[in-house]
């Protein structure tokens, strides 16, 4: 397995794809994007790729090229483009050479916000928005990375192919966020929001006892006794996901 | 009907939780006991076919100990040798006479034995037996049937879980059950390297229906594997003692060169054993596998007495007609509400589903909320009987079904 691929595919489909939600949930990553008209590819020469569209306030990840990006960067490898999203490199800039300074400025901002809440520093003051936006946002990070793992990483591929069909939805209590995880003979789909009939749901009892687990301060098996964490379904589903999600952090810590 | 609650459960559960890892790890676990608020976590007694959690509530048990207790909690028979025996010795620096009696016991009950050997669980003898297997035979691999539980060891446990290796699985190989061409696809392809073939005497998984071996299966595995000298293993440490005195294989007709026991052979007690053919015997004895309370004799006593009491009783049979009766009973309640329930496995120890739902949704409901009305059952697991159920259990079982049914489909036509 090419490791740095994996975690350029992680990066580019599980933590990039977190700016949707953070100029929803950050009040003032809202107001410095709000006006923003712009389109930013990322791709790696003869890998993967994904692009960033702002427009309106909204922000739109896709995997893959856009059609016409504003701003094209090219990352030489996999590993090109993980020494950037670790603050360590600069890409190379194919179109768009006007927009370096928002480049470099404004939306340096937004990865750094994004940065903030996926991995706060120590003594980062934790109010209920903090930890509403970072679990919100682990969370995502979390299931968008199992369908790249169940693809590409050797462990977790035999894991998912032996993984039952069916859906799984994982949200918190009471107003979530879902995201959900179909299974289908070994591959996996992400998607945001609750799934209509799912096969199997892990569901938080509220966003602290999400935050505790998705940031590794709470025992999963305690959790589930406690009830903060309520299991309900198809249960091979979870634990197989929760093999996956154990490994996440190891290509993305 | 009274429905339980459990907060001497939950606070002991928070206690544990700060000194166990896990709180209560392995097969105990409260995970997959779905919904987990209908389930006690920690049991104050036992007698019989009952047992009574911390908070008082008392239980007909239809989990045994996850199949130990086959002649009930407390039986009188089983613990009057073991306590004679724990005034003699129980460990010692040397071995026990009743070491050698409970193997010319084990000998002369089970057709295959020409010798017995003690440990405490059923990984210690599955793994002997796999440490047998490669000996004998000089070769590596082990095939092993997917899904099938033979312990916690790495070589057994699927692929992912914490702490295993890659290494783990390089010389195990996964096949599909009651999937002859399988193999004889795997025996052909790795020719000259499978030491042993290890499986359960019918398939037991945990979240999916039980499954019997197909008609001529075991035979033509049997003969495959005798015309290629790899080492045919039966893991019987569920089903042992339950389905036959002489081995499960005698229910299905067929010899394998090892079978493992646990569970049923000590009514509690810790012990387990391997036994096998006389070709085995030097490979056995060559294979260096012992423990620190492997020849504990109060267990082993233990073991003679409950293993003399399930031939006198002919506990197969009484088991499975507690089972069959329990059974035909839960199916009619079932369908008087309109529900559909399969049963699957032997009938003492079988695994039960409400059919119509995939996700076991409703099994969950259903299994939690009879447990909360003192009936034990879990959605996940195969049940077990023992021989000290009675017919006021039955009686006491269908009406708690009744009333479990009945709350379950007031919330499923409510749009569960």
């Amino acid at each position: 397995m090419d490791s740095e691929l994996l975690r350029a595919r992680l990066n580019l489909n599980a933590v990039l794809q977190n700016l949707e939600e953070l100029v929803k949930l950050d009040a003032e990553m809202a107001a410095l994007s709000k006006s923003w008209d712009i389109s930013i590819q990322f791709s790696v020469m003869s890998g993967p790729a994904a692009f960033v569209e702002f427009k309106h306030g909204v922000c739109k990840h896709g995997e893959g090229t856009h059609p016409s990006p504003v701003v094209r960067l090219l990352f030489t490898s996999p590993a090109h483009l993980n020494r950037m999203f670790a603050g360590k490199g600069m890409p190379i800039p194919l179109k768009g050479f006007t927009k370096l300074g928002f480049l470099q400025k404004d939306f340096a901002k937004l990865t750094q916000r994004l940065e903030h809440y996926l991995k706060p520093a120590a003594g980062t003051a934790r109010d209920d928005v903090f930890v509403k936006t970072s679990t919100s946002l682990t969370l995502y990070t979390a299931a968008y990375a199992v369908k790249e793992l169940a693809a590409l990483e050797p462990t977790c591929k035999a894991v998912a192919a032996h993984t039952p069909n069916g859906g799984l939805q994982i949200g918190v209590q009471p107003e979530g966020p879902y995201v959900h995880l179909l299974y289908d003979k070994g591959a996996v789909t992400v998607g945001k929001g609750s799934l209509p009939h799912p096969t199997a749901t892990m569901t938080f009892k509220d966003m602290p006892s999400a935050h505790g687990l998705l940031s590794g301060k709470l025992d999963a098996f305690q959790a589930v006794a406690e009830g903060s964490v309520m299991l309900y379904g198809m249960i091979p589903l979870i634990d197989n996901t929760s093999l996956i999600l154990d490994r996440v952090e190891q290509y993305l810590a | 009907m009274n429905i339980y609650e459990y907060p001497e459960s939950q606070k002991l559960f928070t206690r544990a939780a700060k000194v166990i890892p896990g709180g209560i790890y392995g097969h105990f676990s409260p995970a997959p006991c779905v919904p987990v608020n209908a389930y006690p976590f920690f049991g104050s007694k036992a007698k019989g076919s009952h047992f009574w959690d911390v908070d008082g509530n008392e239980f007909i048990d239809y989990m045994c100990a996850y199949g130990p207790m086959i002649l009930g909690y407390a039986n009188p028979v089983v613990d009057e040798a073991y306590q004679a025996q724990m005034k003699l010795a129980d460990s010692n620096t040397i071995a026990s006479p009743k070491m050698v009696e409970l193997a010319e016991f084990m000998v002369d009950l089970i057709p295959i034995a020409d010798w017995a050997f003690f440990a405490k669980n059923g990984a210690d003898v599955t793994n002997y037996a796999v440490m047998i297997a490669r000996a004998a035979t000089g070769r590596k691999k082990i095939i092993a049937i997917k899904g099938g539980y033979h312990g916690t060891s790495p070589w057994m446990q699927a692929a992912g879980h914490h702490g295993l290796i890659e290494d783990d699985h390089t010389n195990v190989i996964r096949i599909g059950w009651n999937d002859y061409a399988a193999l004889e696809k795997v025996v052909d392809q790795y020719d000259g390297q499978i030491a042993g073939f290890i499986a359960t005497p019918y398939h037991h998984p945990v979240f999916a229906d039980n499954e019997m071996p197909a008609e001529g299966y075991w035979q033509k595995v049997q003969a495959l594997l005798n015309k290629k000298g790899i080492v045919f293993i039966i893991d019987d440490v569920r089903c042992g003692f339950r389905l036959h005195m002489g081995g499960s294989n005698e229910h299905f007709g067929f010899k394998p060169d090892l079978i493992a026991f646990c569970k049923a052979i000590g009514n509690g007690y810790p012990v387990s054993s391997l036994v096998g053919t006389g070709a085995l015997k030097s490979a056995a004895a060559k294979v260096f596998h012992t423990g620190s309370y492997w020849y504990s004799a109060g267990p082993m006593a233990a073991a003679l007495a409950c293993l003399k009491e399930l031939k006198r009783i002919n506990a197969p049979e009484v088991l499975r007609a507690y089972g069959t009766t329990l059974n035909e009973g839960i199916i009619r309640i079932a369908k008087s509400y309109g529900f559909t329930l399969k049963v699957t496995g032997d009938p003492g120890m079988a695994y039960y589903r409400l059919t119509g739902d995939e996700t076991l949704m409703l099994q969950q409901d259903w299994c939690g909320e009879c447990t909360r009305r003192g009936a034990y059952f879990t959605s996940h697991h195969n049940w077990f009987v023992s021989t000290a159920h009675t017919k006021e259990d039955l009686q006491r079982t269908w009406d708690i079904c009744d009333d479990a049914f009945k709350a379950v489909q007031q919330k499923w036509n409510a749009g569960a």
